[in-house]
C-alpha cells in the first residue's frame, strides 16, 4: 500500500504566516522548545527522539487563531498535533509525522459559570485544580478527578475521553461534557452537544456527534471551548482503606462492596500484592504494617452527612464480615489526599539482581476488564512482565497492579485494570525498545482474550497497543467506519496523522 | 528548620558549548524527564503567566537532556534559561524531592541547575537580551562595596551600633543602601528588646547576580564575609534578608563547610523575644492583613511558622491566612537573582497577580517578610494601583511596640 498523500515542508513563508496569526512570541523553532514537546509520560524511545520532534511549536490564544492555523495547515498539508497538559499515557500528543505542535495551554480562561443551570464553560487549557479552586468558592464541584488532576487540562481530558477516580459517583469525562466548540481540520468552527442544546443533558435530536469528538486523540479537530456539568460540592468526602491477607481475599470482598447498592460509593480500588510490595520500597508511602497485610482496598464515599453516615456502617459491615482490617483514619485520609501526587517515582526503579536503584519512567496499563476475569488477567500480566524482566533486568521492572471500579455512576461489573511497568529509557536501543513493544502487545492480547477493552482512559494509540486495537478489538467494522469518518472530516490527514493507523484511510492498492 | 541542603558537586564542572554533557548531568536530567508528570509546571509562577512549558523545571531538564543527545546545542538555551525566578517551587513539588528526597538522599535541584547553566553560558560569552542591566547592577553593588564605612552605615545613623559582638545583625548592601527601612526597623526592635548586637563594618558582596555569573568572585566575597563575621566575634548571626539567609545556611556551607556561628532569621528571633516577653506588643494595630511567604524563606528554608506566630500576636490585627503550601505557587516577581533585570514586564505581571490574590481576600495590607518583596511589590502597587498595601511585618511589630521608626 502506498500513501496518496504528501506533506508539505514548513518553510520561512509558512512560519511568517503562523507568526502573523499568533504573534512572534508564540512561535518557537529552536530545537529544545520542540524536543521537550516530543514526548508525553508514556515510555518514550529516547534513542529515536528526533523522529518525534515536531518542526515548530505554536501557542494559540483563541478559537480564531486555532482556526487560522488549521486553515494554513490544511492548505499546505502540514501535520498538526494538539498538545494539552501532555500527561496522556497513550502517546496521543506525541508527533508521528512531525509538523506543528499546537500547544493549547495558553487558552485557559473560565468563560462562564452558570449557577442556575449548573454548568461551567471553559477554554481547553485549564486544569481541574485551577477550575475547582474557582468553583469551590461558589459551592460547586467539577467531579473529574484523574490522578493527573493538577496537570492534565480539560482539552486533553476530552481528547482522551478520560476516566475519573471517583467516576462511580460523579461520572467520567464523556458523561460530564454537555457541549463543545470544535475547530475541524479544515478550519471550520462547529458546535456539538446533546442535540443543539448548549447546557442540555439529554436529547434525542440528531446523531450523537458530541461523542465523536470525545476520545479521538486530536485526530478529528481541536476542541476550543467546553461546557461542563457541575455538581454541588458534597457535604462529606469519606475515604476508607482496608487490609487483606491476599489478593484473592480483597477480590472477593470488592465484589460485595461494588454490588452492595450503596449510592455514595465513589470508588473501589484493589491494590494487588505486587503493588503493596512496590509501595513499601520507600518509607514515606502510607503503607500499613504489619507485613501480613498483602493487599488493600481503597474506597471513598461522597454525599450528605446523613447519607454517608448510614452507608459507612454498611460498608464496614461488609468489610469486617470478610475479615478485612480497617486501616484507620490517618492512613485512609493521608493516602487518599496524596492520590494525585505520588503516582510513580523514577527512583523506585530497581535492578532485580542486586536491588540497585535505576531511575525509570512509568508505563501505566489501563484496560477495562470484567470482574470475573481479574484473577486470570493478573496472573497472565505478571507472568509476561517477569519473562521480560528476567531477560532485561535493569531495563524493565514490575510495579504491581491497581484495579479501579470503572463504570460511571455505579461501581460494579468492570474495572480499570492497571499494571505499572518501570522502564529505564536511558538504556533503550532498537532491541530493548522492540522488547518493550512486544511486552505491550502481549499484555494487550490478554485483554482481547477476555473480551475486555484495551484502554479505559488513555486511548489505544500506543505502539504495541495500536495494532491489537485496530486489527482485533475494532475488527468487526468499527475501524473501517473510523477510516471513512476520518477521511471525510480531514481530507488531507493533517490532524495528528499516524494515530490509530488512520493513515490507511488515505492509502491505495 | 528543614534540612534542604543537596549539593551536587558535579554541577561545579562547567558545561561547554561544544563538548559532551557528562554522564552525571545526563542522569540528573533524566531523573526529572523520567517523571514527566509536570507538577513542577503548574506551581511555577512564570508558567502561570506565560503557560509555556519550555520555562519550567521539566522544560529545563528535558532541554539539557536534548543537548546531551545532540539534538540541541547549549548556546540556544541562553534566553530560555533566563525564564526562571529561582523561587524553588518546582523543586519542592517534584515527586523526586517530595516523596523520594529524604529516602534516597537526592532531590531535584532546578535552581542550582539554572544558575549553573546561566553561569556556564556567560563564561562562553553567550549573553541573553538585557544582560547589560545585570552588569549595571553588579557594578552598582561594587560601588556600594567600595563606599566609605560611614556611607555603608548610613542606614543606622544615630543608632550607635558597635562593630563587634557575640550577636551580629547581618546587613547586606541591598538593605544598607536601598530598602533601608527594614533593617533600621529590625535594629530598633532589637534594641528596645534589650538585645546587645553589633553590625560588621564591611561585608563582602552577597549578590545573586554575581553568584550566577562569576562564581570565583562571589566565593571570594563570601569568604570575606565569613572572615569579617568571625573576627567581629559573632556567635550568633541574625539575618534580615531571606536571600542572604539562604546563602549563609545553604550555599556557603556547600563550599566552606559548616560556619563557625549560628545563623538565625529575624522572624525566628523576634518570635522568641515575643514568647519570652522581651518584646511587649501593647499598641493595637487595627488593620486587615494577609501574609506573603517569601520564596527564600518558605520554599528554601522551611520558615513559615514564625512570621505567622508574630502576626497572630499583634493586638487588633485581623489576619487572613493563605497556607504556606498553597503559597508555593506565589512569588512577588522579583526572583532570587537577575530575573527582574532581564524580564521587567514579566516581573511586573507576576507581581500584579500576587497583589490581586491578596486583594481578593478583602484585606488592606499584604505583610511581607523580605525586603526584596517589599521593594518589588511597592513598585507594583504604585504602578498598578491595586488596592492592597505591601508592608514589612517588622514595621507592624514596631508599631505594636509603640516604636517610632
Ligand atoms: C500521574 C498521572 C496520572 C494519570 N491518571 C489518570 C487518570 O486517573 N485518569 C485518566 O483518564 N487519565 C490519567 N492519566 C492520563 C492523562 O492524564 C489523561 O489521559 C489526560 O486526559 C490527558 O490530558 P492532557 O491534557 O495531558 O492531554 P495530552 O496528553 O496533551 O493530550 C491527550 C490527547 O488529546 C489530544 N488533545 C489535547 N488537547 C486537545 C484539544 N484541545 N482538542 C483536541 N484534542 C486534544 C492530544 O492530541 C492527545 O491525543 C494520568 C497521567 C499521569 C501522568
Amino acid at each position: 500500500m502506498t500513501s496518496i498523500l504528501k506533506y508539505g515542508t514548513i518553510d520561512d513563508k509558512i512560519l511568517e504566516e503562523l507568526r502573523a496569526i499568533v504573534g512572534d512570541e508564540n512561535v518557537f523553532t529552536e530545537p529544545h522548545h520542540r524536543a521537550i514537546r516530543a514526548s508525553v509520560p508514556a515510555p518514550f524511545p529516547l534513542h529515536k527522539w528526533s523522529e518525534h520532534t515536531p518542526d515548530v511549536v505554536v501557542l494559540p490564544g483563541s478559537t480564531q487563531e486555532v482556526s487560522e492555523v488549521l486553515k494554513i495547515s490544511n492548505k499546505y498539508k502540514i501535520p498538526v498535533v494538539p498538545r494539552g497538559g501532555a500527561t496522556g499515557l497513550a502517546d496521543g500528543a506525541m508527533p508521528l509525522r512531525k509538523g506543528i505542535i499546537l500547544d493549547i495551554k495558553r487558552m485557559c480562561e473560565i468563560l462562564e459559570i452558570d449557577e442556575v443551570d449548573r454548568t461551567v464553560t471553559v477554554q481547553p487549557g485549564i486544569n481541574m485544580q485551577e477550575l475547582n479552586r474557582v468553583l469551590e468558592k461558589l459551592g460547586l464541584w467539577f467531579p473529574d478527578d484523574p490522578a493527573s488532576y493538577p496537570v492534565a487540562v480539560v482539552g486533553g481530558r476530552v481528547g482522551t475521553g478520560g476516566w475519573s477516580l471517583v467516576g462511580a459517583f460523579g461520572g467520567h469525562v464523556p458523561d460530564l461534557v454537555l457541549s463543545m466548540e470544535v475547530v475541524l481540520p479544515t478550519g471550520d468552527i462547529i458546535r456539538v452537544g446533546n442535540g443543539g442544546g448548549r447546557k442540555i443533558r439529554k436529547s434525542s435530536v440528531g446523531y450523537r456527534l458530541k461523542d465523536l469528538f470525545i476520545g479521538h486523540q486530536g485526530t478529528l479537530g481541536v476542541v476550543t471551548e467546553i461546557t461542563l456539568d457541575v455538581f454541588p460540592r458534597p457535604e462529606v468526602e469519606f475515604p476508607a482503606f482496608f487490609g487483606y491477607n491476599s489478593f484473592e481475599h480483597a477480590y472477593e470482598n470488592a465484589f460485595k462492596m461494588t454490588t452492595s447498592g450503596l449510592r455514595t460509593l465513589g470508588a473501589v480500588v484493589i491494590f494487588d500484592e505486587e503493588k503493596v510490595e512496590y509501595l513499601r520500597r520507600d518509607d514515606e508511602a502510607y503503607i500499613p504494617q504489619p507485613k501480613s497485610i498483602k493487599s488493600i482496598i481503597a474506597t471513598v464515599m461522597y454525599g450528605t452527612e446523613a447519607e454517608v453516615e448510614g452507608a459507612k456502617k454498611r460498608l464496614f459491615e461488609i468489610a469486617e464480615k470478610d475479615g478485612a482490617i480497617y486501616l484507620g483514619e490517618e492512613l485512609s485520609e493521608g493516602d487518599w489526599a496524596s492520590r494525585h501526587d505520588r503516582y510513580a517515582l523514577p527512583l523506585h526503579g530497581r535492578r532485580r539482581s542486586d536491588w540497585q536503584v535505576v531511575p525509570m519512567t512509568w508505563h501505566c496499563e489501563d484496560a477495562a476488564i470484567n470482574h470475573s476475569q481479574l484473577p486470570y488477567v493478573r496472573k497472565r500480566w505478571h507472568e509476561i512482565a517477569s519473562r521480560y524482566i528476567e531477560q532485561y533486568d535493569g531495563v524493565f521492572d514490575d510495579w504491581g497492579m491497581f484495579m479501579y471500579s470503572n463504570p460511571p455512576f455505579r461501581p460494579w461489573g468492570d474495572y480499570l485494570t492497571e499494571i505499572d511497568i518501570g522502564i529505564n529509557e536511558l538504556a533503550l536501543d532498537e532491541e530493548t525498545w522492540e522488547a518493550w513493544v512486544n511486552m505491550k502487545r502481549e499484555i494487550a492480547e490478554v485483554v482481547i482474550e477476555v473480551e475486555g477493552s484495551i484502554s479505559a482512559c488513555h486511548g489505544g494509540t500506543r505502539e504495541g497497543d495500536v495494532e491489537v486495537c485496530v486489527r482485533q478489538e475494532l475488527k468487526d467494522g468499527q475501524f473501517e467506519l473510523m477510516k471513512k469518518i476520518k477521511k471525510m472530516l480531514d481530507p488531507n490527514n493533517i490532524m495528528n496523522p499516524g494515530k490509530y493507523m488512520l493513515d490507511e484511510a488515505y492509502q491505495e492498492g | 528548620m528543614v534540612e534542604l541542603l543537596s549539593y551536587k558537586k558535579f554541577y561545579d564542572e562547567p558545561l561547554k558549548k561544544d563538548e559532551p554533557v557528562s554522564e552525571e548531568i545526563t542522569k540528573d536530567c533524566y531523573t526529572v524527564f523520567a517523571c514527566r508528570h509536570k507538577f513542577c509546571r503548574e506551581v511555577c509562577p512564570v508558567y502561570q503567566e506565560l503557560r509555556n512549558e519550555s520555562y519550567t523545571s521539566y522544560g529545563f531538564h528535558a532541554a539539557l537532556l536534548s543537548v546531551s543527545r545532540g539534538i540541541e546545542s547549549l548556546g540556544n538555551m541562553k534566553e530560555t534559561i533566563t525564564y526562571c525566578l529561582e523561587c524553588g517551587a518546582c523543586e519542592l513539588r517534584c515527586p523526586n524531592t517530595l516523596f523520594g528526597g529524604d529516602f534516597y538522599k537526592r532531590r531535584t535541584t532546578t535552581v542550582d541547575l539554572v544558575r549553573k547553566i546561566r553561569r556556564d553560558l556567560i563564561a562562553e560569552n553567550e549573553k541573553p537580551n538585557n544582560w547589560g542591566e545585570v552588569e549595571k547592577k553588579i557594578d552598582q553593588y561594587k560601588k556600594y562595596y567600595n563606599s566609605s564605612p560611614e556611607e555603608i552605615r548610613q542606614w543606622a545613623k544615630d543608632l550607635e551600633i558597635p562593630t563587634t559582638g557575640d550577636t551580629i545583625l547581618f546587613v547586606d548592601y541591598f538593605t544598607a543602601f536601598q530598602e533601608t527601612v527594614t533593617v533600621r526597623t529590625a535594629a530598633q526592635i532589637l534594641m528596645k528588646a534589650g538585645v546587645k548586637f553589633g553590625v560588621i563594618e564591611r561585608p563582602g558582596l552577597t549578590l545573586g547576580e554575581l553568584y550566577e555569573t562569576n562564581f570565583d568572585e562571589w566565593l571570594a566575597h563570601a569568604k570575606e564575609t565569613i572572615e569579617a563575621l568571625k573576627s567581629a566575634g559573632a556567635k550568633t548571626v541574625i539575618v534580615v534578608n531571606p536571600h542572604e539567609y539562604v546563602y549563609l545556611t545553604r550555599e556557603y556551607p556547600k563550599y566552606m563547610g559548616s560556619l563557625p556561628f549560628n545563623v538565625i532569621f529575624i522572624t525566628e528571633y523576634v518570635a522568641k523575644l515575643i514568647e519570652n516577653k522581651k518584646i511587649k506588643l501593647t499598641t493595637e494595630v487595627d488593620i486587615k492583613a494577609t501574609y506573603h511567604d517569601p520564596c527564600a524563606l518558605n520554599k528554601f528554608s522551611g520558615i513559615w511558622e514564625s512570621p505567622r506566630k508574630i502576626i497572630e500576636s499583634i493586638p487588633g490585627l485581623e489576619y487572613t491566612d493563605e497556607d504556606p503550601v498553597s503559597q508555593w505557587y506565589n512569588c512577588c516577581g522579583n526572583g532570587i537573582a537577575s530575573f527582574k533585570e532581564l524580564h521587567p514586564e514579566l516581573s511586573y505581571r507576576i507581581g500584579t497577580s500576587r497583589l490581586r490574590k491578596a486583594a481578593d481576600l478583602g484585606v488592606q495590607y499584604l505583610l511581607l517578610g523580605c525586603p526584596h518583596c517589599k521593594d518589588q511589590l511597592s513598585e507594583v502597587q504604585t504602578k498598578s494601583k491595586i488596592n492592597v498595601e505591601p508592608i514589612h511585618l517588622l514595621e507592624i511589630v514596631a508599631k505594636a511596640m509603640g516604636l517610632e521608626v
